[in-house]
């Protein structure tokens, strides 16, 4: 009696066999892009991890030719790369809003503030809650910490898994991402004499160093056109 | 690659989407290796701008704070004391034209002024003058 257990696949020997070595390329490959993420999620860190990425990437690839059941690479890029964006994103404001009186703060916030975007120069550490001063700056960072980027690395690691609510709420949380680069950058230019005078490469500077955080528009129109079929409940 | 039989397509990818998802995969991959490139090198290249290693990260906070409160008194306290206000809560000194947009008076400080600053500051205090030019 035929089974899915005596099916022969090609060069598989059967269903069970493929679905098991589908999911150890699988769990081989995540592991060198987990560990790789945790290094560039740190930023300083981000030229010892980016190898074991690649490595990572290049694993799953290698298994997807082999025939085996992997993540498309697409959803692997768009999941790593919010989680990323979303952690190097977290790093600054957290800084700015918890730690705004370490050393590391007061030098590195700082001159990147006087270098880009004096909203992490100007009056910095005055106000009671201490860090950034520039208006609205804070507000940001309040809502967006919180809502925003630690629900986009919860979606984000849903979506790596292949479930429904991960590229659900991996959209939800990329449009969150549209309204907090509309918002902040209208905020921005609104004050842009706080935020601009005396500041060595401003407005060009800022926006060649920040262009690469568009990671979640680019996800949004493959979010919106993938088979939904492919993600589980 | 640029077959788009669905045969060869990868899972959950359409023909009619095909040519866009492979353009996003490109976005994708540059914006990594951007950020991965900014990560690495932001904080060693800012540091040599303000003047390390010639000043300590400590030095170019006192450094930025006198700047920044445009007050040659001020130090850069480390560590700062844990439930004390913040450093620059009620200071009188900053230099803004204030209205409904403040205008900051500093100026932009070029590579290794830091440096130059401190040094002619130390020349200054050697020479016994008093000098709040900042």
């Amino acid at each position: 009696m035929m089974n899915t257990n005596t099916l022969t696949m090609g060069g598989m020997t059967n269903l069970d066999d493929h679905h098991l070595r589908s999911r150890q390329a699988q769990w081989q490959a995540d592991k060198w892009m987990m560990v790789g993420a945790l290094f560039l999620g740190t930023a300083v860190f981000g030229l010892i991890g980016f190898p074991l990425f690649l490595r990572g990437l290049a694993l799953q690839i290698k298994a997807q030719r082999q025939g085996l059941s992997v993540r498309p690479t697409m959803v692997t890029l768009i999941g790593y790369l919010v989680a990323i964006d979303a952690a190097l994103n977290s790093i600054g404001w957290a800084l700015d809003l918890v730690a705004h009186h370490t050393l590391l703060a007061r030098v590195f916030l700082m001159a990147w503030g006087n270098m880009f975007d004096a909203g992490y120069f100007w009056h910095y550490n005055e106000l009671w809650i201490g860090g950034a001063t520039a208006p609205g700056e804070k507000g940001w960072e309040i809502a967006l910490l919180p809502v925003v980027f630690c629900m986009r690395i919860a979606a984000a690691i849903g979506f790596l898994q292949m479930k429904r609510w991960g590229q659900q709420w991996l959209i939800i949380t990329c449009w969150f991402g549209v309204v907090a680069w509309v918002g902040y950058i209208a905020n921005m230019t609104i004050f842009a004499d706080v935020r601009y005078t005396g500041v060595v490469f401003p407005v060009i500077g800022w926006w060649l160093y920040d262009i690469f955080y568009i990671t979640p528009f680019l996800a949004l129109p493959y979010l919106h056109s993938v088979n939904r079929e492919i993600f589980t409940d | 690659m640029n077959n788009v039989s669905p045969n060869n397509l990868p899972l959950g990818t359409t023909p009619a989407f095909a040519g866009m998802h492979k353009w996003l995969q490109r976005g994708l991959i540059v914006c990594l290796s951007a950020l991965v490139l900014e990560g690495a090198f932001t904080f060693p290249l800012l540091a040599i701008w303000y003047g390390w290693p010639e000043l300590s990260l400590q030095e170019i906070c006192t450094e930025f704070e006198k700047i920044r409160f445009s007050d040659e008194s001020r130090e850069c306290i480390y560590p700062y004391p844990l439930f004390a206000p913040a450093e620059g809560a009620g200071q009188k000194t900053a230099q803004d034209v204030w209205g409904v947009q403040p205008r900051p008076q500093y100026k932009a400080i070029e590579y290794r002024e830091l440096i130059k600053r401190r040094d002619d500051r130390l020349t200054r205090q050697a020479e016994g003058e008093t000098d709040s030019k900042y």
